[in-house]
């Protein structure tokens, strides 16, 4: 039964009638949750005790970072179903990630550097978490740059594919290593904003831009991936339809 | 009104910071309804050759 | 040279017989073997000339110049891995021979280490010494970069699969080599660093290890599907 819904969603113009009737919702979805908490993290919550205002620079880092590292897994996830079960729909999901997550990846990191800036009084520290991000954006710009050297699609895909699955994998160990290895030496004041000991009226508006912006991320995949679908498909019948 | 603008002195870093993200927001989403007007396109192209090939 | 293990022969076998046609092949031009050597020494003196070239001061930055070296060189290297083989139709042969494809490609990364990691490791004393180094460190060094180097091959493997044959196929495997080795770099230059200082590497040295038996387990399987890709 369940394998069923999963070869439905793997059937191309399936995907595409679906990801078009989803598409709205998750768009105004995204538009309500983000202007939510953007009144909530800009207006309604109070100035942080030690960082003053200068805080709510959280309210876009926090998702740029989060999508760095959840599009990343996306892009994986749906490289590995393309590369088992052959199912291109997937390697168009998987080949949609990379632009949106390598484009959050650098807003994550000039966000962190605008934050740094008043904070530690550089635009720059190799602490773990820019370092981590910087890595990360090196390996969505390898993945681009491999998918831009094949022509063939196919043979992108799966190539692709290969990279993206090695990449996830090394993503926790880089992460860690970095972690130590910022252990070992002068270790500045990372930007440690622990969500347990946040307030409400400051942890709700950034629960609010986590998930608009998710919802954006779900957004953004779909319009990317019905295109991709197009151009991996053959078979024109549903297509001229779907056109028309 | 500009007490909220002035963000209690950091002004100058967040409000770019905002900037920059819904920037990157707004190209995002160009950039993704062009790369999927652009399939459609070669999508109809392809579907045009294949007809006049197949009436030919 | 066309090689064909036979599918009845056992996969211990044919990969014996791949790692001495590998070896055989590459030793009739040593000369390209020895320059991703010639370039780690290049690459290791450009440190003292761009900063301070006080032994004492270069000590301090040693085992960061030597990885940086010692992991360019290993890209450099690198090229040299799945050349030859896909323009004259062997991988293609080997891919489809019947005998375990990953287990075929440890045995040519296994020959390629020997003859760009190991000679790469012998010669790291040397540039040690000539970045400050005390002679007591030299011990801890080759340790290090030996189980680094194992590591960067069977990572770099995987890159080299993914791109050979592709134009700009050189600047990409680094693009893509480098982020992917960055763990090894870490855990090697702060076992040759505490080396250097006089103290117990143990704990990064431990993690060298397992990083190397771990890429020993897996790249093997990815370089495999890499190849297998490219190959089409």
């Amino acid at each position: 039964m369940a394998w069923t819904w999963f070869h439905k969603y793997g059937s191309p113009p399936h995907f595409y009638r679906l990801a078009g009737r989803w598409l709205p919702w998750l768009s105004w979805g995204a538009a309500l949750a983000i202007a939510a908490g953007l009144i909530g993290g800009l207006g309604l919550a109070p100035p942080d005790y030690q960082q003053g205002d200068g805080f709510r620079i959280i309210y876009v880092h926090a998702p740029a970072a989060w999508l760095s590292t959840m599009v990343y897994t996306v892009m994986a996830v749906s490289a590995a179903v393309g590369l088992i079960w052959r199912m291109g729909v997937a390697h168009a999901v998987s080949a949609s990630c990379a632009p949106i997550g390598a484009s959050f990846t650098a807003v994550a990191l000039l966000t962190g550097m605008l934050w740094g800036r008043p904070m530690w009084g550089t635009y720059w520290e190799w602490d773990p978490r820019l370092t981590s991000e910087l890595l990360l954006l090196f390996l969505y710009l390898g993945y681009l740059g491999l998918r831009n050297a094949i022509d063939d699609t196919a043979r992108a895909d799966r190539a692709c594919a290969v990279l993206a699955i090695v990449g996830v994998v090394n993503v926790p160990i880089i992460h860690y290593s970095v972690i130590w290895w910022n252990s070992l030496h002068q270790a500045p004041s990372v930007m440690k904003f622990g969500r347990a000991s946040m307030p409400a009226s400051m942890l709700v508006p950034l629960l609010l831009m986590l998930l608009g912006f998710t919802l954006c991320f779900g957004a953004l995949l779909l319009v990317r991936a019905r295109g991709e679908v197009l151009r991996r498909e053959r078979n024109a019948r549903w297509i001229a339809e779907v056109l028309a | 009104m500009s007490h909220w603008l002035q963000m209690g002195g950091y002004a100058r870093f967040l409000w770019p910071s905002y900037g920059i993200t819904f920037l990157v927001v707004a190209l995002n989403i160009w950039w993704a309804r062009r790369s999927a007007r652009e399939a459609r396109a070669l999508a109809r192209r392809r579907i045009a050759n294949a007809a006049s090939r197949s009436t030919t | 040279m066309n090689v064909r293990p036979d599918v009845r022969s056992t996969p211990w076998r044919a990969a014996r017989v791949l790692a001495a046609r590998d070896l055989h092949l590459a030793l009739r031009r040593p000369g390209e073997w020895l320059l991703p050597l010639g370039f780690f020494l290049v690459v290791t003196t450009l440190f003292p000339l761009s900063l301070n070239p006080e032994l004492s001061r270069l000590r301090d930055v040693a085992a960061g110049a030597l990885w940086v070296a010692a992991l360019l060189s290993s890209l450099l290297a690198l090229e040299l891995l799945f050349r030859d083989d896909s323009q004259d139709g062997s991988l293609e042969q080997l891919a489809i021979c019947g005998q375990p494809f990953a287990w075929l490609l440890s045995a040519k990364a296994a020959v390629h280490w020997l003859l760009t990691g190991l000679p790469l490791v012998l010669v790291a004393p040397l540039a040690a010494i000539a970045l400050g180094a005390p002679y007591a460190s030299l011990p801890g060094v080759l340790v290090a970069l030996a189980l680094g180097s194992v590591s960067l091959s069977l990572i770099g493997a995987v890159g080299a699969g993914l791109t050979f044959g592709l134009r700009r196929g050189g600047a990409l495997l680094a693009m893509i080599v480098l982020p992917l080795a960055v763990p090894v770099l870490i855990f090697g230059a702060r076992a040759t660093e505490l080396a250097i200082k006089g103290e117990v590497a143990t704990a990064p040295l431990y993690l060298l290890g397992a990083m190397a038996v771990l890429a020993a387990t897996l790249a093997p399987l990815a370089a495999a599907a890499a190849v297998r890709v490219s190959l089409e």
